[in-house]
């Protein structure tokens, strides 16, 4: 556990009572997490950072509907799936899924060879197991954390992330076997 | 207990804890087909780790955006605010503390000071005329004394 001079659940307490300055040190420490998670789950940058602003919108805005403060991460995390889906839902018919556009956008964001296989195993996951690995492998959520959420049981919750990690070791595996990984770490 | 009663994916993640997952060592130390299944787990985990966490491309802050502008009440806490309710108190204060005028009283003072200034302007208009009286009186002798000369 990192210490932290001040607890996140002071800063919530702050910011209910309107302490703007204590709210944005809310969002500095957890704007990184949660930009990360949904650029990886929307496959685009400024996307990502147009729904990151929005979930610290709502989140401020309903911060006094938290009821338990040392729930919050999962609490963000829940806005911040409800608000990448809703946008994945509205790109659904325009068919933009099914070819992920944020490789295209040129950057070589991940120098390492087997960072950008990682990335390239992970865009042919599905949403559902792409955002399970996300949450579990990068984010480090228990799994009854997950299905708060992601809003389902703790067994859909399971099934999605194993099936995901079946799928990235079947990706994984000729890269895993030329012992890339060892040459890196 | 058989090898599907363990699962090694729950294992590498660190959700199984205590004796279970001592049970699952013991089991694993004996078992090459699930060490095997578990090295590979841990070893795609691995490679998952090394992709980096992204850095939002600017800070997000919310300082000027609307939400944060303080509500209608929250003015009234301002010390500029305060200060200008304490003057129109002040001025409210004043104006209803001050005793009622008299017209009479006012017409009184009025018609007397109109009399002062009418008094004094026949009183500067008499000055006048004598100083003006005086110096034609002068003039004239001194054009009779030239005359005579």
């Amino acid at each position: 556990m990192i210490f932290r001079e001040v607890e996140d659940r002071d800063l919530i307490a702050k910011a209910r009572r309107g302490d703007v300055e204590a709210y944005n040190l809310l969002v500095s420490r957890w704007e990184r997490r949660v930009y990360s998670y949904l650029v990886r789950l929307v496959n685009n940058r400024e996307d990502a950072m147009d729904l990151s602003q929005d979930v610290f919108l709502k989140a401020y805005q309903n911060l006094g509907k938290l009821d338990d403060p040392a729930r919050f991460s999962s609490w963000l995390f829940r806005i911040a799936h409800n608000e990448a889906f809703s946008l994945l839902r509205r790109r659904r018919p325009e068919g933009e899924l099914s070819e992920p556009s944020y490789q295209d956008k040129g950057s070589a964001l991940l120098p390492m060879e087997m960072s950008l296989a990682v990335e390239s195993a992970l865009k042919r996951l599905s949403e559902d197991q792409r955002e399970a690995v996300l949450l579990k492998i990068y984010q480090g959520f228990k799994f009854e954390e997950m299905a708060e959420v992601l809003g389902c049981p703790v067994s859909t919750v399971k099934s999605r992330l194993y099936s995901a990690l079946d799928l990235l070791k079947t990706t994984l595996a000729p890269a895993l076997l030329r012992g890339e990984l060892r040459g890196e770490s | 207990m058989s090898c599907s009663n363990y699962d090694w994916n729950a294992y590498a993640l660190g959700e199984i804890t205590g004796a279970a997952r001592g049970e699952a060592e013991a089991h694993a130390a004996s078992c090459a087909a699930c060490r095997e299944e578990l090295a590979g787990t841990r070893l795609m985990l691995d490679a998952l780790s090394t992709l980096r966490e992204e850095e939002p491309p600017r800070r997000i802050a919310f300082v000027s955006d609307k939400v944060f502008e303080p509500r209608w009440w929250e003015i009234f806490r301002t010390p500029s605010f305060a200060g200008a309710l304490l003057i129109a108190m002040a001025i409210l204060v004043h104006a209803f503390a001050r005793p009622a005028v008299d017209q009479k009283e006012i017409q009184t003072v009025v018609a007397r000071a109109v009399a002062d200034v009418q008094a004094n302007y026949q009183k500067q208009l008499l000055a006048d005329y004598e100083e003006y009286q005086k110096q034609e009186r002068l003039n004239y002798m001194k054009n009779a004394r030239l005359v005579r000369q």
